[in-house]
């Protein structure tokens, strides 16, 4: 069966005064219909890059695509014409991103910019006009499936009205009242109160499981991540260094910088703080050659300054890869 | 140890120069606005040793030469009383930017500590005075200002600078007010004077380099508005006087002898033009350098 | 036995807006001793920052007071003596705003030295260096640099070397790892740890990450719309747990392990709102959100219980025990 998307060894560069910025450096990425998906990474590691690369609004004088493929359905999206790419856009794809109200535009009410992406979303189009009633029903079901008190009084409120919980709120109501098949989550909650957070996770795992969109969960918490997916991918550096279903992952993790994350990750079980990682994130005008990570691994054996780790299955599951020589057979 | 640091320092300092100048640099034109700006300031420097005929710029008459068009001689031609105007724009250059350098100096300095002191005793008595005084100013049409101060004085080169600083700063004083407003409670500022910096210090040393990329940029751009409203003072009389070759003052008796003696007002006008043009695509270039890049 | 360096009375912070009085502090009270991290946890609304800001001199409190060793500094920062300043010092949340842009990473550190009069001119360059050194940041690779081309994690090292310039006793953080990424934020904990027992440091923290708290904090202050719900010694405060928004907090972490997650109190999900401070509700301020509410919570506001030793909680729940005003 063919997933819903695949990215294929995409690399990415950015053009500066310097030089250029290697970002991306072979990227794989697979997601399935109606899976959930999670992608973890640090500051820099380009993991917000990933999703324009998808969504195609990277800035392309300084940015390009120098290499690798991004099919949606079997067909690329970087071969697209920008009309095809737009439907895709309109029907298919959605995304949110971290800071609500920069999301949203703050001149309109809730109601308006509802209204506006019920009706130009692709689903409603060749269908007869939908009226003004039904737009406004539709509006305030998608919001009340979000958990959003009282509804029907958010539609005239202005944005700066409302808390941040609820900001995100909408936004998420305007990502699924376009019925998406694929829905790109940049940092959701990071911005959120922990107990809001907590409310809104929930939401999105019972919306989830209700509408059943594939669902791309981008954060650098591990916790939330658990929480939401089934799978997950590591990203370090433009590179994903592992991959597997996330119980799997979490509970054994294989690549040393997927296991100095999740130990520097403070717990309630009260062990105590790691040191960190020693060293920093790479420049990516000269980026270490080979694997990325080696200039910071305990573990660096000679070929890792060499070569750049493909996926290596590891332990039973065929389904949990990691990229590090460690585990070459 | 410290020879390191200190060259490390120079090398960083170059090239923060040089991608600075890269920035710049991309848009053609604003090269061109620097190349040409180098080139007036270098002729209105060198003026005695560049122009044919220097003693033109003076009390000088010839008038088996007036009123001549344009030629290989006289490649602007001459005005009325024989005098080769292409040296007298040369030389009226040194006006122009003489006036320029002096109005800035003047109006710069104080505009920028009016602005940083009101801006950052926001709700006191002396934001309002300066502000409200700040008002008044801008209120009135600068041309108008400038010319009721010239008239109570007499009409010279001195007097218009004065007149024409005066009814400058108060831009400044607002530019800065309005950066110093909106840093006043940023976190360094907060850090500084939880420190215990003085007033001074954090005026002059956390705000003031925060407010000098806007502040640049407009002085480029006010160079060309104050040689413009300079030379219409000198057009209707009220700047520097004849003899001596203002730039507006030579369009003004060329004006009279359009459109047969052509050459007596345009060229004066473009030579008008171009420092202008030259001056806002400097400034055009320096914002571009001084924008901020994101990847 | 080490006594208190810093002591909160009875502490108000009221700002009055159009929209009506914000109550950011409501009478708070605690203390903190020599030596010890106190944790100051909160989420929006709360009124941590504006505690953090009093007590450093940004704000003068409504009413009530603040005593550092024995001494009186409800004042704002203009009206406090230099030594004060030079004692109680602060990291800021957003590292990106609280290093200026214009200025190189040395004049930013001297500016303490300078200030204070800490060294002579001389031995000004060398001190910085040792302070860089002190957050390990290599002196040859960091000196000259802008704020500007450094990342968040060394932008904080730096703040923390600031606040570290003057040789104070107590340091203020103010959420000083929440922007950061979480590797980012191990190295800066350690190092704040390793600093606070080599120069006998006392830290008052300011954060809404209870997992941070569990493994750094002495002693755990839980505020709630201005007033403290619950506070505690940080071992009895996780195992016991009394208020139910305490149980609310706890259990709305993104736990990354199943025993994390058995860790967590079950009986509490997060619900409602947060309220705006201008509207704090009647009686105690969370019975709205409250899954154990009972009809006297949203008449009357309780006060603060000592219930086993050093655990105190405000909650009509929990009226025996000793009261306290």
């Amino acid at each position: 069966m063919t997933p819903l998307l695949e990215i294929k060894n995409l690399q990415v560069r950015f053009k500066i005064y310097e030089g250029e910025l290697k970002v991306l450096n072979g990227v794989d990425m697979v997601i399935g219909e109606e899976e959930k998906v999670g992608l973890v990474g640090e500051t820099g590691c380009g993991k917000t890059t990933t999703i324009k690369s998808v969504l195609h609004v990277l800035p392309t004088p300084p940015a390009r695509i120098s290499d690798g493929e991004i099919l949606y359905r079997g067909n690329d999206i970087l071969k697209m014409k920008p009309a095809q790419i737009r439907s895709l856009r309109k029907g298919e794809m959605s995304a949110i991103f971290q800071d609500p109200l920069a999301a949203l535009n703050p001149v309109f009410t809730v109601g308006h910019q509802l209204h506006d992406v019920i009706k130009y979303s692709s689903v409603n189009r060749g269908r007869k006009h939908l009226s003004k009633k039904e737009i406004r029903a539709r509006s305030i079901a998608v919001l009340k499936e979000t958990g959003m008190p009282d509804s029907e009084r958010i539609l005239s409120n202005y944005p700066i009205q409302l808390s941040g919980g609820m900001r995100q709120r909408v936004c998420i109501s305007e990502a699924l009242s376009a019925a998406a098949r694929l829905l790109m989550a940049d940092e959701p909650t990071t911005n959120l109160d922990v107990t809001i957070q907590a409310q809104i996770l929930r939401q999105l795992n019972e919306l989830v499981a209700k509408r059943k969109p594939s669902i791309l969960l981008i954060s650098h918490s591990l916790g939330v991540v658990r929480n939401l997916t089934e799978r997950v991918y590591i990203m370090y550096a433009g590179n994903m260094v592992e991959v597997g279903r996330t119980k799997d992952l979490f509970a054994d993790p294989l690549h040393p910088y997927t296991k100095a994350l999740l130990k520097s990750v403070p717990k309630l079980t009260g062990e105590g703080i790691s040191r960190g990682i020693r060293g920093r994130i790479p420049n990516y005008l000269n980026p270490p050659s080979g694997c990325r990570f080696h200039p910071r691994c305990d573990h660096i054996m000679p070929i890792c300054q060499k070569e750049r780790p493909a996926f290596f299955t590891s332990g039973d599951s065929d389904s949990h890869k990691v990229a590090c020589f460690l585990y070459r057979r | 140890m410290k020879k390191e640091l200190l060259v490390a320092a120079l090398s960083r300092r170059r090239a923060s120069f040089s991608k600075g100048w890269y920035k710049f640099s991309r848009n053609p034109l604003s090269v061109l606005g620097l190349i040409i700006f180098f080139s007036v300031i270098f002729a209105a420097i060198f003026a005695p040793y560049i122009t044919p005929y220097p003693e033109h710029a003076g009390a000088f008459t010839n008038f088996r030469e007036s009123s001549l068009p344009p030629s290989l001689t006289h490649f602007f031609g001459t005005d009325s009383v024989g005098r080769d105007i292409f040296t007298r724009v040369i030389f009226g250059y040194r006006f122009s930017l003489v006036l320029a350098v002096v109005v800035l100096s003047l109006a710069m300095p104080s505009g920028i500590i009016l602005g940083l002191i009101a801006g950052y005793y926001r709700r006191r008595w002396i934001e309002i005075v300066i502000m409200r005084i700040t008002d008044i100013f801008l209120a009135v049409p600068p041309l108008v200002l400038a010319l009721a101060i010239t008239v109570m004085l007499s009409p010279n080169l001195f007097n218009q600078m004065m007149a024409i600083s005066l009814m400058w700063w108060p831009w400044y004083c607002r530019l800065v007010y309005s950066v110093t407003t909106s840093l006043r409670h940023e976190y360094f500022v907060r850090e500084a004077e939880l420190t215990g910096a003085s007033k001074a210090h954090i005026l002059l040393r956390e705000i003031l380099p925060n407010c000098m990329a806007p502040v640049l940029t407009k002085m480029t751009l006010d160079a060309g508005f104050v040689i413009t409203v300079g030379a219409s003072l000198s057009f209707i009389g009220l700047g520097v006087q004849p003899p001596r070759p203002g730039l507006g003052t030579m369009v003004a008796d060329g004006a009279k002898r359009l459109p047969a003696e052509w050459w007596m007002a345009v060229f004066p006008a473009l030579a008008i033009v171009i420092v202008i043009l030259s001056f806002n695509l400097v400034g055009d270039g320096l914002r571009d350098m001084f924008a901020v890049e994101e990847v | 036995m080490s006594e208190e360096i810093l002591t909160v009375e009875n502490l108000k912070k009221y700002f009055v807006t159009k929209q009506g009085t914000v109550r950011a502090v409501d009478k708070v009270s605690f203390s903190v001793k020599q030596g010890e991290t106190c944790g100051l946890v909160g989420e929006s609304g709360s009124g941590k920052t504006t505690i953090a800001h009093t007590i450093i001199g940004i704000y003068e409190p409504t009413k009530g007071r603040a005593l550092f060793k024995g001494q009186n500094i409800s004042k704002v920062f203009s009206q406090r003596p230099k030594a004060l300043k030079k004692e109680i010092r602060i990291v800021f949340q957003d590292p990106g705003s609280s290093l200026n842009p214009r200025r190189n990473i040395k004049q930013i550190l001297e500016l303490p030295l300078k200030v204070h009069r800490i060294c002579s001119n001389s031995d000004r360059t060398e001190r910085v260096m040792e302070l860089l050194r002190m957050v390990e940041l290599p002196p040859e690779d960091y000196m000259y640099k802008s704020p500007q081309v450094i990342g968040g994690g060394e932008k904080q090292m730096v703040a923390i070397a600031r606040a570290l310039a003057s040789n104070p006793s107590f340091v203020v953080l103010d959420e000083p790892t929440s922007a950061l990424d979480v590797s980012v934020q191990a190295k800066i904990i350690t190092l704040l740890m390793q600093l606070q027992q080599n120069l006998n440091l006392t830290y008052l923290f300011i954060t809404h990450d209870l997992s941070l708290m569990r493994n750094m904090a002495s002693r755990v202050v839980i505020m709630y719309l201005g007033k403290i719900s619950e506070v505690a010694p940080t071992v009895e405060f996780f195992q016991n747990p009394f208020h139910p928004y305490t149980k609310m907090l706890l259990s709305s972490i993104p736990a990354v392990s199943d025993e994390e997650e058995n860790l967590k109190p079950k009986e509490v999900i997060s619900g409602g709102e947060i309220p705006s401070p201008v509207n704090v509700p009647p009686g105690c301020s969370f019975h709205l959100r409250c899954p154990q509410k009972m009809g006297i919570c949203s008449r009357v506001d309780p006060t603060m219980v000592e219930v086993t030793k050093d655990h105190l909680v405000r909650c009509h729940l929990f009226s025996g025990g000793r009261k306290l005003t």
